[in-house]
C-alpha cells in the first residue's frame, strides 16, 4: 500500500507532536496506525519486535514505580523512560525511512512549494543514514581487532577515548563521502534551479484520505473536540 | 526551460587552450601547466600518468568541475564545442557531459537502482513517459536487468559501477569522463566496463578515461596521452606503447598494457630471484612449516554456507595470493580468520592467535592523533621503544608524531601494518592493497609486504591485480563458491596464473 509523501510528513509530524505533548496513549494511537502500515509493508518482525521490547518495557516501568530505588535508581529509570517516550516516533520515522524513495519524497516537496535549497539538504540526510552505519561497522571491525571494547580496564579509565576512537575515523570518512557525493550530484545537474520531473506517480489515492483523516481525528481528540472521539471509538 | 533534449547529436570537440589550474591562490605552484589538448567528438583517449601527475585535475576541467565546483585559481580556456565552461553552469554542461567516478560507493543518490538511472534524467526535467523508455533501453543494453528496483546498498563495487554508467549513459550525453572507473573492480567487472566503454565509442560517443590501469582498453582506446606534471609528455597509440614493452611502461610508472605480456614479466622476477637464490631457495625450504587452520565455517542460513573450508594451510613466512570471484567468500574468509564474524567460540580462539586484518579503506582503522600513537595502541603493554622501532621498519620514524590524517595513502596504509605488526599477531591479512595504485606505489606497497613476510610474519592477501601477484607473492590459493578450489605454488605455474585470470575476463567479454 503506498502513502503519498506529503501524508507521510504528516503522519511523522502529528506522532512526534504527541511524544511530548500529549499522554502516552495518543502516542500508542500513532504507533497502532503505523504498525497496519508496516504489516501491510510486510515488515510484521519489525511490529513484532518492537511490540515485544515496548511492552516489556511498559510492564517493567510499571513494577519499578511503586519501588524504592534511590535518587541514582531514579536518575537511570529516568532517562531510560524518557527512550521509552520517545520509541513511538522511531517507528514512524523507521516507516517513512523504509519505504519512501528519494524522488517521490523530491516530488511531494516540490508539489508543496518548498524550494530545492530546503529539500535537497534534506534529502542527503535520507541517503546518509545507511552509509553511517555502513562506515560505523567497518570501524568497529576496526576497533574489535585492536583489542578496544566498550568494557575494558582501558575505557573504563578513559571513557572518553571510546568516543575519540569511534568519531574520529568516522569524521574523516563520512567528509570525504559528502564530498564526493555532493561532486556526483552537482554533475548530474541537480541545482537549486532545476526543475526536476519525476518518473514515481505521486497524487492522494483513499488510502491517504483514511490515514489523514485518522491523523486529525487523534489531533482533535487530543484538543478535547469531544464529537471526533464518538466516532474515532466506533470507527478505525 | 526546454523539455527534453535540446540538441540532437552534435560534434562536440573539447579544446583546452593554454589551461594552467592551481589549487592555490597564486599560478605558482600549479598542478596544470599551460596545458594544450584537443580531444575530437567520437575519439576515445586515455589520461594515463602516475599519482599526482594532475591528470584528474584534467578530467575536472572538462566536465565542469573546475572552475565551476573548485576553488582555485586558473588561466586559459576549456571550450565544449564553440561554449566556454567558465560561462556555462554545471547543469547545462551535465548535458553534455556525463561523468562517472573511482568510488562506487559515493556516487549514487537514490537508495533504489531504478530512481537512480533515472536521476539524470529527471534533473534535465524530461518527460517520465520518456524516461521510462530511456530507462528500459539502458537497462537492456547493459544487461542488468537482474539489478533493476534493487536497493543499491546491498550491490557489489562491480554492480554499483554499472549502474552509475548506466545512470549516466541515460541522459544520452555527447562526452564520457571517468575518472579511474576501473580503481575499486575486480577483472570480471573490468571486463563489463570495457564493453561499456566500446558501446559508447561505437555510438559515436567521446570518451574520456583517467587510469593507469590500460589494458582493459587496449582495443578501444584511439589514442593515450601520458601526463607528466601538469602537461602532455607523450603521446602513443596503444599498439605504439605495447610494441615499446612492458619494461618501458613499467618505467613511466604505467601498469602493463597487455596482461599477456605479464608471463614474460613473472618469468624474469622469478628468473632474477633464481640467480639471487633468495625467495625460490626459502620456497622450497619452508613448505614445510605451515599454518593450519580448521573448520572454517560461516553462514547466514544453515543451508547455504558462504564459507566451507575444513582445513586451510598457509606456507609460514611467505605471501599468499588469494584469488577468485566476486562473492567467492574471500572477505568472509578473512573476517572469519581476524575474529570478526562466526561463531562466539570461533571467535574467542581467534582473539589469541588470529590474523589482523588491513582493510581496503584504512581510514577506517587509524584512530588516534599520532602515528607513534597509533602503534602503541594495540601493545600489550605499550612499549614505546618497540614502537619506534617497528616504525624506522616501515620507514615512517620522522611522521612518528603527525597525525595520521595527514599522511598521503601509501603512508596511511603502512600505519596500518605497524598497527598491525604491534597487536603481536603472526598472521596478517591485506583486502586489496593495490587497488587503484599506479605501477611505482605498487612496487613500493610489494616492497613493504615482502619486508613483513621477511621479518616472520605470514601474509595473506585479496587481490584482482595479477601484476602484483607475479611481483611479491609466492603461493596462490583460489575460492569458489566458499571453498578453497585449488592451491599451488607461484613457481612454474605463473602461466597457468595468468592464463585463469585472463580468461575468466575474457569469457566475459564474448
Amino acid at each position: 500500500m503506498k502513502l503519498d509523501p506529503r501524508t507521510k510528513l504528516l503522519l511523522t509530524l502529528v506522532a512526534n507532536g504527541m511524544i511530548f505533548t500529549a499522554p502516552l496513549a495518543y502516542s500508542i494511537l500513532m504507533v497502532l496506525a503505523t504498525s497496519i502500515l508496516l504489516i501491510f509493508e510486510g515488515k510484521w518482525r519489525f511490529v513484532c519486535a518492537f511490540f515485544f521490547v515496548y511492552l516489556g518495557a511498559g510492564v517493567f516501568f510499571d513494577a519499578v514505580k511503586s519501588l524504592d530505588i534511590g535518587t541514582s535508581g531514579t536518575i537511570i529509570v529516568a532517562s531510560l523512560f524518557l527512550i521509552y517516550r520517545i520509541m513511538p516516533g522511531c517507528v514512524v520515522l523507521y516507516y517513512v525511512m523504509t519505504t519512501t524513495k528519494v524522488n517521490e519524497f523530491m516530488a511531494g516537496m516540490s508539489r508543496m512549494h518548498v524550494p530545492n535549497k530546503v529539500t535537497i539538504p534534506l534529502i542527503v540526510m535520507i541517503r546518509f543514514f545507511p552509509t553511517l552505519f555502513d562506515e560505523a561497522r567497518d570501524i568497529g571491525h576496526a576497533m574489535q581487532m585492536r583489542g578496544i571494547r566498550l568494557f575494558s580496564l582501558r575505557t573504563l579509565t578513559n571513557p572518553f577515548s571510546i568516543l575519540e576512537y569511534r568519531l574520529v575515523p568516522l569524521l574523516v570518512s563520512l567528509t570525504k563521502i559528502a564530498d564526493e557525493l555532493s561532486i556526483a550530484v552537482v554533475t548530474r545537474g541537480l541545482s537549486p534551479e532545476t526543475r526536476r520531473t519525476c518518473i514515481a506517480t505521486i497524487g492522494f489515492r483513499v488510502q491517504d484520505v483514511i490515514v489523514f483523516v485518522y491523523c486529525l481525528a487523534v489531533v482533535a481528540l487530543l484538543c478535547g473536540i469531544t464529537p471526533f472521539s464518538v466516532i474515532l471509538e466506533d470507527g478505525p | 526551460m526546454p523539455k527534453g533534449r535540446p540538441i540532437e547529436s552534435i560534434i562536440m570537440t573539447i579544446t583546452l587552450k593554454n589551461v594552467s589550474f592551481s589549487y592555490t591562490d597564486s599560478l605558482y605552484d600549479a598542478v596544470i601547466k599551460d596545458l594544450n589538448l584537443e580531444i575530437r567528438s567520437g575519439e576515445c583517449v586515455i589520461l594515463a600518468g602516475e599519482s599526482g601527475c594532475g591528470k584528474t585535475t584534467i578530467s575536472k576541467l572538462i566536465n565542469g568541475l573546475i572552475p565551476l565546483y573548485q576553488s582555485g585559481t586558473m588561466s586559459g580556456d576549456v571550450l565544449l564545442g564553440d561554449k566556454n565552461t567558465a560561462d556555462m553552469t554545471l547543469a547545462e554542461i551535465s548535458r553534455y557531459v556525463g561523468s562517472v567516478f573511482q568510488n562506487p560507493r559515493s556516487q549514487f543518490f537514490n537508495i533504489d537502482t531504478d530512481s537512480e538511472i533515472a536521476f539524470g534524467c529527471e534533473n534535465l526535467g524530461m518527460d517520465p513517459e520518456e524516461i521510462r523508455e530511456r530507462v528500459n533501453r539502458v537497462v537492456k543494453e547493459f544487461h542488468i536487468e537482474h539489478l533493476a528496483g534493487r536497493n543499491i546498498f546491498h550491490l557489489s563495487g562491480g554492480e554499483k559501477q554499472k549502474i552509475a554508467c548506466a545512470s549516466v549513459s541515460a541522459t544520452d550525453p555527447e562526452i564520457f569522463v571517468l575518472d579511474e572507473p576501473s580503481a575499486n573492480l575486480d577483472l570480471k567487472s573490468v571486463a563489463d566496463l570495457a564493453e561499456i566503454v566500446a558501446r559508447w565509442k561505437k555510438a559515436g560517443k567521446t570518451v574520456v578515461v583517467v587510469e593507469h590501469r590500460i589494458h582493459y582498453l587496449r582495443d578501444i582506446a584511439d589514442r593515450i596521452c601520458y601526463v607528466k606534471e601538469g602537461r602532455i609528455a607523450y603521446e602513443w597509440t596503444p599498439a605504439e606503447l605495447e610494441a615499446k614493452g612492458a619494461e618501458y611502461a613499467a618505467s613511466l610508472g604505467l601498469r602493463c598494457v597487455n596482461l599477456k605480456q605479464l608471463n614474460e614479466m613473472g618469468d624474469a622476477r622469478l628468473r632474477g630471484h633464481d640467480k639471487k637464490g633468495v625467495i625460490a631457495g626459502e620456497a622450497k625450504q619452508s613448505l614445510n612449516e605451515i599454518l593450519v587452520f580448521y573448520d572454517l565455517h560461516f553462514a547466514y542460513n544453515r543451508k547455504f554456507p558462504i564459507l566451507d573450508i575444513p582445513t586451510l594451510t598457509l606456507p609460514w613466512g611467505q605471501i599468499t595470493a588469494l584469488i577468485g570471484h566476486n562473492g567467492a567468500g574471500k572477505s568472509t574468509l578473512a573476517q572469519v580468520l581476524c575474529g570478526l564474524c562466526g561463531a562466539w567460540r570461533q571467535k574467542r580462539k581467534v582473539r589469541k592467535y588470529g590474523a589482523y586484518l588491513i582493510m581496503q579503506d584504512v581510514n577506517h582503522q587509524l584512530f588516534t592523533e599520532s602515528v607513534l600513537e597509533e602503534v602503541l595502541l594495540g601493545m600489550d603493554p605499550p612499549n614505546e621503544k618497540a614502537a619506534l622501532e617497528i616504525l624506522v621498519g616501515l620507514n615512517l620514524e620522522q611522521y612518528a608524531y603527525e597525525h595520521p590524517m595527514a599522511l598521503s595513502g601509501g603512508q596511511k596504509q603502512r600505519v596500518a601494518i605497524g598497527s598491525g605488526v604491534s597487536s603481536g599477531r603472526d598472521i596478517v591479512v591485506f583486502d586489496e592493497p593495490t587497488s587503484g595504485l599506479d605501477y611505482r606505489q605498487m612496487l613500493a606497497v610489494s616492497a613493504t609486504l615482502q619486508k613483513l613476510a621477511a621479518s616472520g610474519k605470514t601474509l595473506l592477501v585479496i587481490t584482482h591485480d595479477p601484476e602484483f601477484i607475479l611481483n611479491c607473492c609466492s603461493n596462490i590459493i583460489r575460492m569458489e563458491h566458499g571453498k578453497i578450489a585449488e592451491q599451488y605454488p607461484l613457481q612454474g605455474n605463473q602461466e597457468k596464473l595468468v592464463q585463469e585470470m585472463t580468461t575468466f575476463s575474457f569469457d566475459c567479454l564474448g
